[in-house]
């Protein structure tokens, strides 16, 4: 029973996936993204990470990709781009690419057969996840704010037209 | 799970879920009936005694007229955008605790579908979804004054989930739990041996931030920008017409149920009746069957009056301009939000516990 909701859950996210890089139209990968962060909460869910599910939809569903649609609206993306690419921008890419396979691949492959240990530290969801990122993880989550703060700025002053003063 | 529990289940939701879709006629009646009275006219009186069959004819208008797709439209997200407002909007139902438990059948009922242990996050995460129907509705429309309101409509909505979310922070600190349940469990008896033990005594600021933010949230009057019939003639369902069209209005009064569920379990105290315990009720009718029916009636009740608010509030006060929305939000509602969940956290250290 498990088995088969999570493979179909899978099966959906992977599907939702491939709708976003290969949709012609950007607000239908908009809305295939969605989609897909739904099949990633539930299969959090399957693992009874309740917590991590919720805040996956809150977070990523309820506000950031609203903000993606929102962009792509205020743009007009009703022609598919044509298919031109430089070379440079292929080589690239593809750089990124092969570097995120291999991660990927490192990651998978140091953490098959270690699922069953997400069963039993998830349960107690939101105590344990506070826990650790308040004592454990304490470092890196303050450094990560800070980066953000400072991504947050440093769009801010690029996005201002040029010569005015900040107020 | 057994079949049963199966059975029970699927059962609790169908029976809550279709008892709560029936707010959507009863709110069409009063709210015209309200806005009649407000501006000393009749309203419907036409349709049955006091014109109490006028949802009925609305509802019957609405499925037997005409479901154009206009030209030019794009069908698929067309089509689906109302649903994509309505689905959250009944799902959302799931989590909120309506009364403690009855007994049928020789097994203990708990009357809420779903009880999770992060119920609160559940509620905001799904009812942040609600802003896709509305998005993609207006954007599909191919109408400059759909998309508008599309875009109006999701700004509103970010703007706002911020300020609820702070206001919900400061409950989950003062009752120590994500549960809606937990949290209308611990609100029973007195508090100070004078007021009701409600989250409202904890929590006066949060409540208001609360309040506020709901309305944004909930597309309501004064901050109603993503319709605003003045200006962009219906907003983000300017194209939409006959079912589709009731669709999204059934959707925005769920979620205005919902809302109003949530203030009563989070601020007021859920199920439970002012200064009496459910131990004393419990003794004194010696049924929990009869209790668990005046518990749902102290919920309906308790809703209903924040229901009756936003109607009031619809038909007397003026709509927002969208800069002064936003301002609203991020120039005062957030920082205070922010602030009271500061000063909640040292009276708490100070005081010890709540």
């Amino acid at each position: 029973m498990k088995e088969a909701v999570f493979t179909f859950f899978s099966l959906f996210t992977l599907l939702t996936a491939a709708g976003v890089v290969l949709s012609r139209n950007v607000i239908y990968s908009a809305f295939n993204l969605v989609l897909c962060f739904f099949g990633l909460a539930t299969l959090y869910l399957l693992w009874g990470a309740t917590f991590i599910s919720m805040v996956q939809i809150l977070i990523y569903a309820g506000a950031i990709v609203v903000l993606f649609v929102f962009v792509v609206m205020l743009l007009n993306f009703e022609k598919p781009n044509e298919r031109k690419t430089r070379l440079p921008i292929i080589l690239l890419s593809s750089a990124g690419v092969w570097t995120f396979a291999l991660i990927l691949l490192r990651v998978l492959s140091k953490s098959v057969g270690e699922i069953p240990v997400l069963e039993t530290t998830a349960r107690a969801s939101v105590r344990t996840v506070s826990k650790l990122l308040f004592s454990q993880y304490l470092w890196p989550f303050e450094v990560l704010t800070v980066f953000l703060l400072a991504l947050i700025v440093g769009i801010f002053v690029l996005a201002r037209p040029e010569g005015e003063e900040v107020k | 799970m057994t079949v049963l529990d199966f059975i029970i289940a699927g059962l609790k939701a169908i029976v809550i879920l279709v008892a709560v879709i029936q707010v959507v006629p009863v709110m069409i009646y009063v709210e015209r009936k309200v806005a009649a009275l407000i501006q000393d006219r009749p309203g419907p009186n036409r349709v049955g005694p006091f014109g109490l069959l006028q949802p009925v004819a609305d509802a019957l208008k609405f499925l037997l007229k005409e479901d154009p797709i206009p030209l030019y439209t794009h069908r698929l997200l067309y089509t689906l955008a109302p649903f994509l407002s309505l689905i959250p909007a009944c799902l959302v139902i799931a989590a909120l605790p309506i009364a403690d438990k009855a007994i049928l059948f020789g097994k203990e009922i708990t009357i809420q579908i779903s009880d999770l242990d992060v119920s609160l996050i559940y509620v905001l995460a799904i009812g942040s979804l609600g802003v896709y129907g509305i998005l993609f509705g207006g954007w599909a429309s191919n109408n400059k004054y759909s998309l508008i309101g599309a875009l109006r409509s999701a700004s509103q909505m970010v703007s706002y989930e911020l300020p609820l979310g702070l206001a919900a922070v400061g409950a989950v600190m003062v009752f120590g739990t994500f549960s809606l349940r937990e949290m209308v469990l611990q609100q029973e008896g007195t508090l100070l041996g004078v007021l009701p033990n409600w989250g409202i005594f904890y929590q006066p600021i949060g409540f208001l931030i609360f309040l506020v933010a709901s309305f944004a949230e909930t597309n309501r009057l004064p901050f109603d920008l993503p319709e605003s019939e003045a200006e962009l003639v219906a907003g983000f369902h300017t194209e939409y017409g006959s079912m589709k069209f009731a669709t999204f209005f059934m959707a925005e009064y769920m979620n205005l149920a919902t809302m109003s569920g949530l203030m009563t379990v989070i601020y007021f105290g859920g199920w439970h009746l002012p200064w009496v315990t459910d131990a004393q009720l419990l003794e004194l009718l010696g049924s929990q069957n009869l209790l668990c029916l005046i518990q749902v009636g102290t919920y309906i009740f308790k809703v209903s009056v924040f229901m009756f608010l936003y109607v009031l509030i619809r038909w007397t006060l003026p709509r927002f301009r969208f800069d002064q929305l936003l301002t609203l939000s991020w120039g005062s509602l957030i920082p205070i939000g922010l602030l009271n969940i500061v000063v909640s956290a040292i009276l708490m250290y100070v005081l010890g516990g709540k």
